[in-house]
């Protein structure tokens, strides 16, 4: 951990409010693109993403510093993550809850620009550079069960290091990649057969 | 080299941890093999397009964090803490309390004019 780091949850343990919004500043986006593309939806994304930030400054003085802050903060997005897709499967889920076409637990949920998963769609040249790119890739990821979603997220969206996803989801590396692998393959499946 | 065994060999192809000698082999299969080509170009593309998918946070992040904590902590989050551990010292607020008490009771037994006197 830098010198800069160290000082600034220093700061944030004695409460320092400017230390929070360096903190929000920082790692906003990062935490709220791994929350996003794990549940599907903004709105829940946003609150899931705030819910965590607030988390982590409840519990500031239980960091230690013996893990990075940011594998520290991504630990408890990741945690929280799991709990809300937990919560939405056992509430049986709001059909139109999802943004894109992306779900937490149910492909079968389109937003009405993206073009329906029936039938065959534009080829992947055209529709992966295009405004769909998203919402396909997103209807991609939530095909695939929560654990490879996380490790796809960490790795191939957030460009993290197997170290620092083993920090995170406590996985050895050999796991990390066989896992990462099946849901890479998953997601090559998944676009292979609905693009063409 | 099977259509699996070289698909097995993908992600580490792509991350550039596969061993030579594997790297060889799957090369080797690659340049005879047209359906693992064209499958490893889908998986490239595949990898390659959640590579775009990062996204920011909505301008308003930052203030709605701030406007939740203020909201739960009724504005007392923020600022410098307490004496010790982050909070209100009871403890030390209550020994103070039970010396107050003890000074108070003290001064009143001697100090009152119904007090004990020795006898003239």
């Amino acid at each position: 951990m830098s010198v800069a780091e160290r000082l600034l949850i220093s700061r944030l343990k004695e409460r320092d409010e400017q230390a929070f919004n360096e903190i929000v500043r920082l790692h906003g986006d990062k935490v709220f693109s791994l929350v996003y593309r794990m549940i599907g939806n903004r709105a829940e994304a946003e609150d899931i993403a705030q819910e965590v930030f607030v988390t982590v400054f409840k519990t500031i003085d239980g960091f230690r510093g013996e893990a990075k802050f940011t594998t520290w903060l991504l630990r408890i997005a990741a945690n929280q993550c799991k709990n809300r897709i937990k919560y939405l499967a056992r509430r049986a889920t709001d059909p139109d809850g999802l943004d894109e076409g992306g779900h937490a637990g149910d492909a079968a949920t389109v937003a009405p620009h993206v073009a329906p998963l029936t039938g065959q769609i534009d080829g992947p040249d055209v529709l992966l550079e295009a405004a769909e790119l998203d919402g396909l890739m997103q209807r991609a990821i939530a095909d695939l069960d929560e654990e490879q979603r996380l490790l796809v997220v960490l790795r191939d969206v957030e460009e993290m290091s197997y170290d620092e996803i083993g920090d995170v989801t406590g996985l050895p590396e050999g796991t990390i990649k066989s896992r990462l692998h099946r849901a890479r393959m998953a997601i090559k499946d998944w676009l292979d057969q609905h693009t063409r | 080299m099977d259509h699996q065994q070289a698909a097995d060999r993908f992600s580490d192809y792509l991350d550039g941890t596969l061993a030579p000698r594997d790297r060889e082999a799957l090369e080797a299969h690659l340049a005879t093999c047209i359906q693992c080509r064209t499958s490893l170009t889908s998986f490239k593309r595949a990898v390659g397009s959640l590579g775009k998918l990062k996204q920011a946070a909505p301008p308003a992040f930052l203030p709605n964090i701030q406007k939740q904590i203020h909201a739960r902590s009724r504005g007392r989050f923020f600022g410098k803490r307490w004496l010790l551990f982050g909070r209100v010292p009871f403890e030390w607020v209550s020994l103070a309390v039970i010396i107050g008490l003890l000074v108070y009771y003290i001064a009143t037994i001697h100090g009152a004019p119904g007090g004990v006197h020795p006898a003239p």
